[in-house]
């Protein structure tokens, strides 16, 4: 789950890190209620989940507080890339000399947290990493033990810096750590962490992550997570337990498992059929899941003409037949929408001969194989 | 023995009373895999289907030798679990829970390198060595003893794989699903070393998928020292393109990830690529 620039900011400042000076305001009013709190220049963000906000006009700045107002009521009207402002955080506006990088992510391939620091931070920092990747150094950091100080000290070392700069940044950076570990984040990153004239480091913006299979840990932040889904199916889908995703064409996919549902994505795509939306159930179905993911198909049909056919193909492991089966025909049952359902249910030899029994004289086309199962969908979807 | 597991392994099944845990084990062992023992806190002294509970680890492998533990408790507890079996010096673990925290799953690899332990997961469908053993819950329906091994980062998909081989009359050496998380156990490279030595094994089938590196980088393994037949399967190609993780994820991405990346690389090391499911058997049969 990735946190807003407020919120992150609210977990380095929780974790030491120092933080321009500031609040998160929802109306032009607010706005400058805080500019003159602040009483001097002021930066006005819009809060949005985008790292592209700069350059497309969501940050800006003003000098008075009601030239704040005026500002932050025009970024409220913007849609930046595709998201509407709902917040906006006013910060003091540092004098910056010079702008740094500081990141923790995890590097999947060594299985341990990686951090990296360089001394060219700020919107470019991906191009440095193309054109410059020695600008950028890295250390990899053992889990069990945690980041040491001599650790940060001579990573910090590495990208130039020295004195008060040094250990400053080497304390950001073992900050940075532990807010990563404490939050179970999949990411916490300060781009830039600036300097200002007095030789004083900010973290001028933050970028976090939350590991969702760690939300468990932290229940507020689970609820947000759900609400802040843009698309209204998307979140449907993850009320009910499912992942649902929007495409473009007629044909709605739906299965067990992410790679087996990717599959079928390719294999309908090769064979000359368009997948109009996707929905992976996830292992281990429950009656009620394949009923929630079945009917969030059929609805989505309502309102949407184009989709012609849902194919749901299942590989019973575990879900038992019976409640696969049933879901099925109770979303039908309840939606009642004419779209045709083409089913594949393949797994355990009993499984499969109770899945016939159950669904061989129903409402939908029960198939016997997945080529046959995509063969008749793009057929139907054709036709 | 394939890899790992073979018909004379002794498992233990650490969440053995739990809903999930129970159900599994009745599968596993009618499959014929050597149940010795089951842990569950506070339920030792009862047995599940006349297997043992104990309360830890350690007292179940006082009492019997124990060479692999499956391990099926809730995510929150799969930490806990894992450095139990770890320090009770078994050397081999499945990791089936899904959901585990990420930073959990980076304590477990760190601590398998100073227990010098192997396991595969978490959220794998487990390793099947078909007509010996079944640590995990591959379908004994979609499998055949044979030649080749299955190698995949899916779950249901792996079965699908398997099954469409078996139906074409081409068994397995072994299916051994690796685990749908970013961080597990053995990565594809790693289980290509271990067939490169297995007698067992003639082809091998990989069935990978978008994200991370794991093809690419079993793709230089193979392309450098793998002399036996391969054939993949990636599944993504044509999914919308994922939400990169920040600069951070980028900056260690680079290009690499995507279905193109991964089929380009195994192309350039000799691997045959198949589109659709029903394509992996004809080109199986053409190579072993």
């Amino acid at each position: 789950m990735r946190l807003y620039e407020y919120e992150g900011k609210g977990i380095f400042k929780k974790g030491g890190i120092p933080v321009p000076w500031g609040s998160v305001v929802e109306s032009a009013e607010e706005a400058r209620r805080v500019a003159s709190e602040i009483g001097k220049e002021v930066a006005i963000k819009a809060q949005i989940l985008t790292g592209r906000r700069g350059k497309a006009g969501g940050i800006q700045f003003a000098k008075i507080p009601d030239e704040a107002a005026n500002v932050a009521q025009g970024i409220f009207g913007m849609e930046l890339e595709g998201y509407k402002v709902n917040s906006l955080l006013i910060e003091e506006k540092l004098d910056i000399t010079n702008e740094l990088y500081m990141g923790i992510t995890i590097d999947a391939e060594n299985g341990v947290p990686v951090a990296m620091v360089s001394a060219e931070g700020g919107m470019e920092i991906e191009e440095v990493a193309k054109r410059n990747p020695e600008k950028i150094v890295s250390m990899l950091v053992n889990p069990l033990y945690g980041m040491r100080t001599y650790e940060a000290i001579n990573l910090v070392r590495q990208i130039g810096l020295e004195g008060r700069a040094l250990t400053s940044a080497s304390r950001i950076l073992s900050q940075l750590y532990n807010v990563f570990v404490a939050n179970d984040a999949r990411i916490t990153e300060i781009n830039p962490l600036v300097r200002t004239n007095e030789g004083k480091m900010f973290a001028a913006d933050s970028r976090c992550e939350i590991d969702d299979n760690s939300l468990f840990k932290y229940p507020e932040l689970k609820d947000l997570r759900i609400q802040r889904i843009g698309n209204p199916w998307e979140r449907k889908g993850v009320e009910g337990g499912v992942n649902y995703v929007d495409m473009e064409g007629n044909i709605a996919v739906m299965a067990n498992g992410a790679g087996l549902t990717m599959s079928l994505l390719d294999m309908i795509k090769t064979d000359g059929g368009s997948p109009v939306c996707f929905l992976d159930t996830g292992g281990g179905l429950s009656e009620e899941r394949m009923r929630n993911a079945v009917s969030l198909l059929l609805k989505k049909t309502k309102t949407d003409q184009c989709i012609k056919v849902i194919l749901v193909m299942v590989r019973m492991m575990i879900s038992p037949p019976d409640a696969v089966a049933q879901g099925i025909l109770e979303a039908i049952e309840e939606v009642k929408v004419k779209t045709p359902v083409v089913v594949v249910m393949r797994g355990r030899a009993p499984y499969e001969k109770r899945a016939r029994e159950l669904l061989g004289n129903s409402a939908v086309s029960l198939c016997s194989s997945v080529e046959e199962g995509i063969g008749k969908a793009i057929e139907i979807a054709k036709a | 023995m394939a890899i790992f597991v073979d018909k004379h392994t002794n498992v233990l099944v650490q969440g053995i009373t739990g809903k999930f845990g129970a159900l599994q084990t009745e599968l596993m062992l009618n499959c014929g895999t050597k149940i010795v023992a089951g842990v569950t806190p506070g339920k030792g002294g009862q047995t599940q289907f006349n297997i043992p509970v104990y309360d830890s680890v350690q007292e179940a492998v006082n009492k019997h030798r124990v060479d692999a533990s499956v391990i099926y408790v809730p995510a929150p507890f799969v930490q806990e679990a894992a450095f139990e079996a770890m320090d009770a010096e078994i050397k081999f673990m499945v990791i089936i829970t899904d959901w585990v925290p990420l930073h959990s799953e980076m304590k477990i690899k760190a601590y398998s390198k100073c227990r010098d332990t192997r396991y595969i997961g978490p959220n794998t469908p487990g390793i099947m060595v078909p007509g010996q053993t079944n640590l995990g819950m591959i379908s004994p329906s979609a499998v055949r003893p044979g030649v080749v091994a299955v190698v995949s980062r899916s779950g249901t998909l792996t079965d699908e794989v398997s099954a469409h081989l078996s139906e074409q009359g081409i068994g397995q050496s072994v299916v051994i699903g690796l685990g749908g998380d970013p961080i597990i156990g053995s990565r594809m490279i790693d289980i290509l070393k271990l067939l490169k030595k297995d007698e067992q094994t003639k082809g091998i089938v990989i069935v990978g998928e978008i994200g991370g590196t794991m093809e690419e980088e079993a793709a230089e393994y193979i392309k450098a020292e793998f002399d036996k037949p391969v054939i993949a399967f990636v599944a993504g190609r044509t999914a919308p393109r994922g939400k990169v993780m920040g600069h951070a994820g980028a900056i260690i991405m680079g290009e690499r990830g995507t279905a193109e990346s991964k089929i380009n690389a195994l192309e350039l090391a000799g691997v045959t690529i198949a589109k659709s499911l029903w394509e992996i058997p004809l080109l199986a049969k053409k190579v072993v």
